[in-house]
């Protein structure tokens, strides 16, 4: 009976828990928090590889257009995107590290 | 006294350091074309693709022997030259031998100096008007101030301590892989040079300078060196820089290096 009692209570706290998220906070269409944090590390890489001569072509318009899909609350796809974008700031700062060192291999 | 002998000394041994290894790395550059095209002599660079493709040459040849597309704009040029009196600054009012000084070392801006920063900087003074660095009028000036020097011979010297970083930092930029294609202008114009992208050959890198500005097909019209660069960085999908941007200027600077020697010429058609 007190397992039963113990497991009820649980799973009530539980669905209150949830309950009381509020709309932003669907898991399935991913938080502004997410996108806050994916696209400011897109942007300070973007910066950084654009200070350098080293950014890539297509960088600049992905951070713009994740934050489009986010104004249009597909927040899902921009933190997709967002990533992406970053994910790209890290391969141009990885060419960074090699370019210096960079000369013919003949 | 012998501080100063000293001091004398080391500047005299970096300065020659510099030269040697302008020097060194042409002669390097030379072999490595003399490995993947033996047959083609170091003067018929100047031809670039055409000379080592025997079917573009032909083409070429044929495009030669017509009207070339580039005749109009070369002649609007030296026209565009005496009209906006560029013939009034000291940098260029010898032509062809503003063609053969550019681009140089500046010691007093610590900066390369190409003919088209010249042009502009002339174009400013005499009409108060800005000017691209891409295409239209800069190129077609640009090209026929380079026609006046045809038949004579590329020579970028690379003499003091900044010339040599400057120059330094334009071979750094031209091996360095960048974009999303990881690629360097090397991969394509050294290492590949005469292989087939898709239905393009690859140019060699060796005497791309000498025809520059050129009348390309696909632009259906001139561009200068700089031009080009922004067209090949945005290929390897890496951000094009801006024409005259320090990176491209330096660059500049060991490109024409690297075809010192080679005649600067007036044919100036490329595909």
């Amino acid at each position: 009976m007190k397992k039963v009692l113990l497991t009820t209570l649980t799973l009530f706290v539980l669905t209150v828990q949830a309950d009381s998220l509020d709309g932003s906070h669907n898991w399935n269409n991913g938080s502004s928090d997410s996108f806050k944090s994916a696209i400011k590390a897109a942007q300070t890489g973007y910066k950084a590889n654009l200070a350098v001569n080293m950014a890539w072509r297509d960088t600049g318009k992905m951070i713009k257009k994740a934050r489009k899909l986010h104004k249009a609350g597909k927040n899902a796809a921009a933190i997709t995107l967002a990533n992406k974008a970053h994910k790209q700031t890290i391969n141009a700062t990885a060419q960074t590290a090699l370019a210096k060192t960079a000369g013919p291999r003949f | 006294m012998k501080k100063l002998i000293t001091t004398a000394a080391s500047l005299g041994l970096l300065v020659g350091m510099a030269l040697a290894d302008v020097a060194s790395d042409q002669k390097a550059f030379i072999k490595h074309f003399k490995t993947i095209f033996p047959s083609v002599e170091f003067a018929d660079y100047t031809n670039g693709v055409y000379a080592v493709d025997q079917g573009s040459r032909e083409q070429f040849e044929e495009i030669l022997d017509g009207i070339p597309p580039y005749e109009e704009a070369v002649e609007k040029g030296g026209k565009e030259y005496l009209k906006f009196g560029l013939n009034k600054c000291n940098s260029l009012k010898n032509p062809a031998a503003a063609r053969v000084k550019h681009p140089y070392f500046d010691e007093a801006t610590q900066q390369v100096v190409t003919l088209e920063s010249a042009i502009k900087k002339c174009y400013q003074q005499q009409t108060g008007k800005k000017l691209g660095f891409k295409k239209g009028k800069i190129a077609r000036i640009s090209a026929w101030i380079s026609d006046q020097a045809a038949g004579q011979k590329i020579n970028v010297k690379v003499e003091s301590v900044g010339a040599k970083a400057a120059y330094e930092k334009g071979k750094i930029f031209f091996y360095a892989k960048r974009g999303q294609f990881n690629m360097s202008c090397a991969d394509c114009h050294v290492y590949n040079a005469g292989k087939k992208v898709r239905a393009d050959i690859l140019s060699p890198a060796l005497g791309h300078t000498t025809h520059l500005p050129m009348y390309r097909a696909k632009w259906a019209g001139m561009g200068t060196l700089h031009r080009r660069y922004a067209g090949c960085l945005k290929n390897m999908r890496a951000k094009p820089l801006k024409a005259q941007t320090e990176a491209f200027r330096n660059m500049e600077f060991f490109h024409q290096a690297m075809s010192n020697g080679l005649e600067i010429t007036a044919d100036r058609y490329r595909k």
